[in-house]
């Protein structure tokens, strides 16, 4: 999930990324088969770096990976894991330098889409895909996120979903049976809670996060492929037509039918969250980690989750919003990729993916956990939506830059009282200077998106 | 002989017999100022030079491609960067608000009021408080239904309840209020201590001559701190124009939708958030020339000072 540390660490990896590109992306070779014979470490016998990023989209998750690594050992006394934590701000930076220099861990964490394919079009990582077979991805969930000319670069651990989230007793309240499913049942379900004295949603975009969701949530509804998206960000598509930015008339109609909390301009995204959280609004989007939180608070059985209303008619309007959030990968100087490899794919066994949610309750990037585990419906539904295929978080394409004086930007427009057309102007605008002031990360992108 | 050489060479209009070798230089004393000019050259004069190279480059850090003055064209094309800057001239507003407040404020204290060192306390108090815990304290009680907000709507006057940091209108504003705020004890205790060291006679003459408080204040006092007003506007001045990334980061973020970014928050968006290098460092020349014209007019207001013959 993008944040804003993220997002302005982002730009740096994308940037870094274009000094490599090209000359180590074009020499890879797509293929669906692994080519672990091009590797010849032992895999039970090396010194390995994990940095490792995890702990803030999951609380608990570094506790886990040590007891994660110390089994390992164990298990295989030939290895030894150094576990380095890292800080979100430096993140990408760090990693970024270590690129440069070909020195560093020997597993890798980026958020994922650009933040790890860039790295990958900087020649930084090993595919995972050269290093492991397909049977042993099969259970992976989101693999698509990172990727890339044929190749599977990064490694899914966890998975957040964002579904709209809604106060079953608030929409009784208001005389609302079930949550909407389109546009139309949306802007009907605002007017009854109203009517009702009730706030339909809550959020806060002060810090531009809601309107990114917006963004993700309902600006791919009108899309068949994440690559028109692409097109239409380094111009060969207009990004003015209501293809791309036509939501923003959608989220223009929802402030202007009071479906969101009043002080929606001025609370940020976490603040705004408390909103539903306290029972003050019928509905929010939401990570799972957010809902699970709302539960404690409202009670699990008072919630309900539900994919976003149905806006647009696009294929992307029936995929649902799910995001690997970080990655793991095995870096291209390692000397012990097989032993790497082996490590994060162990962290797949059914076993370790089950320990991840009883450490964390954040779901697992990986249908094979043990899903007695999950004891409320809440968390039942939440699994169904999140473990839906092809699911598409539509903020990871964008660029950085973009995603800045764009995506985040343009949203804020709309819920401080603009006009959609200044915010789609805004949204093109960003777009444009990016194409003009990034020619470097422009060239890494374009080759991307003609891939 | 060498007496006799010195004597030779000291006398007035007389001429050695003999050239006196000339002694070399010693060398050693550099070595003292050595460090210091180091530190010059590395923390101040290659940053400085960095960033005006850098600014007629475009790309990233890791490779620059000569632009020429592109970026600057960039800047000024860009409508961000136009809000920054005339945003960065309205908080310029802010400092005369702030001077005649803190004036007012220590020119009461200094009347004697009771409780004076409580009052000067209090006021210098925000003065010492970080920046950013002053941010997040006033990002809640600035929300549309924040302390302030709610206040208002208390005592009837829920018509000023507006969306202080949501509305792209009043953001900045509000900004510049709390710099304001968080300013004012600087300037009152800077004021204080001027007025605390002026000569009490001449206040006593203008008193037995019959002057009152406020023409003590306007016609006695004013004038002979004038010079510490002078410091005071120009260092403010240059506060309000580069020294506020913190409140814009933490009160809006620059927002919504960019309508309170400062000079300051383009230049780290472009630079670390955006990867925007050669814009960042063009920002930047641009900052710098803005602060340099507010410095040359504080060296030329005190040179004036100094020198009679520029007033």
């Amino acid at each position: 999930m993008r944040a804003l540390p993220r997002l302005q660490i982002c730009a740096a990896v994308l940037a870094a990324s274009s000094l490599v590109a090209g000359c180590t992306a074009s020499s890879q070779t797509p293929s669906d088969a692994p080519t672990t014979g091009a590797y010849t470490d032992d895999p039970n016998n090396a010194e390995l770096t994990y940095w490792y990023w995890a702990e803030s989209d999951a609380p608990g998750a570094n506790d886990w990976m040590k007891s994660r690594i110390t089994e390992y050992q164990t298990k295989y006394p030939g290895v030894k894991i150094s576990l380095v934590p890292q800080a979100t701000d430096t993140l990408i930076g760090a990693f970024t330098t270590a690129a440069q220099t070909k020195s560093g861990p020997d597993i890798g964490t980026q958020w994922a889409t650009i933040p790890v394919l860039s790295q990958a079009w900087a020649g930084a990582i090993t595919p995972i895909s050269d290093l492991t077979t397909e049977a042993q991805r099969s259970s992976w969930i989101n693999a698509s996120e990172n990727t890339d000319q044929g190749k599977v670069w990064g490694v899914p651990l966890y998975i957040i979903g964002i579904p709209l989230a809604y106060n079953k007793d608030l929409l009784t309240k208001a005389g609302i049976a079930k949550p909407p499913a389109t546009f139309d049942e949306l802007l009907s379900a605002c007017d009854s809670l109203r009517a009702a004295g009730v706030t339909p949603i809550g959020g806060g975009n002060k810090d531009g996060f809601f309107g990114a969701w917006f963004f993700s949530n309902f600006g791919k509804q009108n899309l068949d492929t994440v690559s028109e998206l692409k097109q239409a960000v380094i111009g060969t598509n207009d990004l003015s037509s209501s293809k791309y930015t036509g939501f923003y008339t959608a989220m223009a109609q929802l402030r202007d039918r009071k479906c969101f909390n009043d002080d929606i301009a001025s609370l940020n995204l976490d603040q705004g969250s408390a909103v539903f959280g306290s029972g003050k609004s019928a509905m929010s989007w939401g990570t799972d980690g957010m809902i699970s939180n709302w539960a404690k608070t409202l009670g699990a059985d008072k919630i309900g989750v539900a994919p976003t209303p149905k806006w647009g008619t696009g294929k992307l309007a029936d995929v649902y919003n799910t995001t690997q959030s970080s990655s793991a990968f095995v870096t291209s100087w390692s000397k012990h990729p097989r032993a790497a490899a082996q490590f994060l794919t162990w962290l797949h066994d059914p076993a370790n993916v089950t320990s991840w949610y009883k450490a964390t309750g954040v779901f697992p990037a990986d249908t094979t956990f043990d899903k007695s585990l999950m004891s409320t419906d809440l968390v039942k539904s939440q699994w169904a939506l999140t473990s839906l295929p092809d699911a598409v978080w539509l903020e990871n394409f964008l660029p950085p830059a973009v995603d800045g004086d764009g995506d985040l930007a343009a949203g804020q427009t709309i819920t401080s009282g603009g006009t959609p057309a200044e915010a789609v102007a805004t949204f093109v605008a960003a777009a444009e200077k990016w194409r003009t002031q990034n020619p470097v990360e422009v060239e890494a992108y374009t080759a991307w998106a003609g891939r | 002989m060498t007496l006799v050489a010195t004597a030779a060479h000291a006398t007035p209009g007389g001429s050695p017999a003999t050239p006196r070798p000339r002694r070399p230089r010693p060398l050693w004393p550099y070595l003292f100022i050595a460090p210091a000019c180091a530190a010059l050259v590395f923390g101040f004069i290659y940053p400085l030079i960095s960033v005006v190279r850098n600014s007629f480059y475009a790309g990233t850090v890791y490779e620059l491609n000569f632009v020429g003055i592109g970026n600057f064209k960039t800047l000024f094309e860009d409508p961000i960067f136009r809000t920054s800057i005339a945003n960065n001239l309205r908080l310029l507003l802010t400092v005369p608000v702030m001077t005649v407040l803190a004036l007012a404020v220590a020119a009461i204290l200094h009347s004697g009021v009771r409780g004076g060192v409580f009052y000067r306390a209090a006021v210098f108090l925000p003065y010492i408080l970080p920046a950013a815990g002053i941010g997040l304290g006033f990002s809640v009680f600035l929300q549309f239904n924040g302390g302030l907000n709610q206040s208002l709507r208390a005592v009837g006057m829920g018509g000023l309840a507006y969306d202080w940091l949501g509305s792209p209108n009043l953001a900045i504003w509000s900004v510049g209020a709390v710099v304001v705020w968080q300013q004012l004890g600087f300037g009152v205790v800077v004021f204080l201590a001027a007025l605390l060291s002026l000569p009490v006679e001449v206040t006593e003459a203008a008193r037995m001559d019959g002057a009152s408080w406020w023409r003590i204040q306007t016609r006695v006092h004013l004038p002979q701190i004038r010079g510490t007003i002078e410091f005071f506007v120009v260092l403010q001045a240059i506060t309000v124009l580069s020294l506020v990334f913190t409140y814009v980061y933490i009160l809006t973020t620059g927002g919504p939708s960019n309508s309170s970014s400062v000079m300051e928050f383009y230049i780290w968006r472009s630079g670390f958030a955006q990867g925007s290098v050669g814009l960042a460092n063009a920002a930047a020349v641009v900052l710098l020339a803005l602060a340099g014209v507010l410095i040359a007019i504080y060296m030329r207001l005190r040179l004036r000072d100094d020198d009679p013959a520029l007033r």
